[in-house]
């Protein structure tokens, strides 16, 4: 069991490394992509996509980790007035609730992700790329945002012992 | 189902998800799960779901929104953010008050360059209150200049919250960035003047003490070194984007890019200081993305079960100037503003509000203006407004939330004055955009 939640817990830190890598390689790429646009070199067509193509996985590879560290934003301004065990039930239904959006996604992000290896459908942006490619992510985040959400429910954890000051947004 | 009926389901369902604690990211992706259910009465419309979920985040216009907060958490963790204010401290000589107007420019200068009002407020009430404390200012003084400013950043390009906006809304994402450039230097102005009204009413709230100053060729260079370097990267920002030399992505890598060039000058470019940088992009990045990722679903839930053409409708009957719609919509901000966040509350209102303004004839970057605008004071206003428990998180010890609205409010009455400013004379928000 513990050779499993260390794989898994190597897996979501990684996924999380990655997210930061990949936002960090589609700055690099405009910079260059700009650059050479300014001294007259060929402009990097493939750069647009690849960077869309980022947008997404950053978000998916970030999102589980994000549960992990209660980085998921919401609003607290019913539940800080709630008795304590009304407040651990619904705290207990907030998890199963986001147990199912979670599996339900995973189901279905998983069959478009099967369709496309299967038909070999092409995305046609600035350059064609499997749309396996943008679908890979999302069975594979919500399956672990799923785990995320057990390991609330099963009382590893309490997402919501966290400040107001400790949150971030824009 | 009526429209109203249809309306009250997905906004109730919103509402009382989020009342429950659940999630907003979640919370959006179990409304767009039920909807389906009950307009489209069949779950296999959740595969929809899933395809629809990859549109909106996968669009090169929502670019900036990583990029201003890698350049801003850089700034902030390389130290330059406090070299900014080092530079500015030197400016305001022994004038009265001088913490809380070198407050209003620091943080107008740091939302410049972070595009977050949260990071804005916090980092300002942390590093401003202990000295303001320190020289005997009451709270009144120290924490509304800290809160008026923090909300700044909404409107101040480079605003990360802006580009959302206007990703979410279908509308120019340069051309509204530019467009709040003239009203947010407007309010930095009008704060000044509210701190100048409160210092003459009271001024023993923020009384004057003795501060060494250094010869005016000091300053000049103090203020070369300081600010002038970060002065450059937003201009160098915002002038891409005007003079149509990048798009407001490759913008914003630049602004990245030139807090990098900036750090590695002044020698404090660390490893660290760049891991903190992409840590933060990934933790507020990542997570408002999964948020807007829903946003698509929702809208096209908002259209498919009529809800949005009926309200359209219903509202355009009316025989009413369209200010008295504008008002309405204000009001609805600003309450949901006082329980949620600035994008659940656009998420929400973004499908209603715009075609709503579109049809009543405001230009959409004007509106989009507004709609910045009054969430910046719907995160200020009390019982909930967000900014306001993140300063009360930073401010000393038994500070109360009243105390905490208390000081917000005058600078929330400055916020009112621009927006009615606004509506008199939509050209401070239009001019910039103009020229592009």
């Amino acid at each position: 069991m513990s050779v499993i939640k260390r794989a898994y817990n190597a897996l979501l830190f990684s996924m999380a490394y990655l997210s930061g890598v990949a936002i960090f390689a589609a700055f690099l790429m405009i910079v260059t992509d700009v650059l050479s646009r300014f001294t007259n070199l060929p402009p990097l067509l493939w750069v647009l996509t690849a960077v869309e193509y980022i947008l997404l996985w950053f978000t998916m590879l970030a999102a589980p980790y994000l549960l992990r560290i209660k980085g998921h934003v919401f609003v607290d301004a019913v539940q800080q007035f709630l008795p304590a065990k009304v407040k651990f039930i619904t705290a207990k239904i907030v998890y199963v609730l986001g147990i199912f959006c979670c599996v339900i996604y995973t189901y279905y992000s998983g069959l478009l992700l099967l369709e496309a290896l299967e038909t070999g459908e092409l995305d046609m942006r600035s350059f064609e790329a499997p749309l396996w490619s943008l679908l890979l992510p999302m069975p594979l985040c919500f399956a672990m945002c799923a785990v995320e959400f057990c390991r609330y429910l099963i009382g590893i954890d309490d997402m919501y012992s966290q400040t107001i000051t400790e949150r971030e947004s824009v | 189902m009526e429209w109203y009926w249809a309306l009250a389901t997905l906004i109730g369902m919103v509402v009382f998800f989020m009342a429950m604690g659940v999630p907003v990211a979640f919370t959006f992706i179990l409304t767009n799960i039920i909807g389906v259910l009950i307009f489209y009465g069949d779950p296999t419309g959740w595969i929809q779901i899933a395809d629809n979920s990859t549109q909106l985040i996968t669009r090169f216009t929502l670019g900036p929104v990583p990029m201003f907060i890698m350049m801003g958490a850089l700034f902030f963790h390389t130290g330059l953010a406090i070299r900014v204010f080092d530079g500015l401290d030197v400016v305001f000589g022994k004038l009265p008050g001088r913490l809380c107007f070198l407050t209003v420019a620091g943080g107008s200068v740091f939302s410049t360059l972070t595009g977050s009002s949260m990071a804005n407020t916090a980092m300002l009430g942390a590093l401003m209150v202990p000295e303001m404390k320190k020289r005997g200012y009451n709270g009144q003084m120290s924490m509304g200049p800290i809160l008026g400013t923090g909300g700044l950043a909404m409107i101040i390009p480079p605003s990360a919250l802006g580009v959302l906006l206007a990703s979410v809304a279908n509308i120019d994402v340069g051309k509204l960035l530019i467009a709040g450039f003239i009203p947010g230097f407007l309010l930095a102005g009008l704060y000044c003047i509210m701190i100048y009204m409160q210092l003459r009413m009271n001024p023993e709230s923020a009384p004057a003490y003795d501060v060494e100053m250094p010869s005016w060729a000091e300053r000049l260079k103090i203020i070369f070194i300081n600010i002038v370097p970060m002065g450059i990267i937003v201009f160098m920002v915002i002038g891409f984007i005007i003079f149509g030399w990048a798009t407001p992505t490759e913008a914003a890598a630049f602004g990245v890019l030139g807090v990098f060039i900036v750090a590695l000058l002044f020698r404090v470019l660390t490893f660290q200081a760049v891991k903190q940088a992409v840590e933060a992009t990934v933790k507020v990045g990542a997570m408002v993305f999964f948020i807007i990722m829903s946003s698509t679903v929702f809208s096209q839930l908002l259209a498919f079960s009529g809800a949005s053409a009926g309200l359209l409708k219903w509202a355009v009957s009316f025989d009413i100037s369209k200010y008295w719609f504008l008002f309405v919509m204000f009001v609805i901000l600003i309450a949901l503003g006082m329980f949620m966040d600035a994008t659940s509350m656009m998420l929400i209102t973004v499908p209603i509000f715009f075609p709503l303004a579109e049809q009543l004839g405001f230009d959409l970057i004007w509106f989009g203006l507004f709609v910045l605008m009054t969430f910046e004071m719907a995160g200020t206003t009390p019982p909930f407004g967000l900014l306001l428990y993140v300063m009360l998180g930073v401010a000393p010890k038994g500070t109360t939330i009243f105390q905490v609205a208390k000081a917000a409010f005058p600078f929330l009455v400055c916020d009112a004055i621009l927006i009615l400013l606004m509506v008199a004379f939509p050209a401070i928000a239009l001019w910039l955009p103009s020229f592009m």
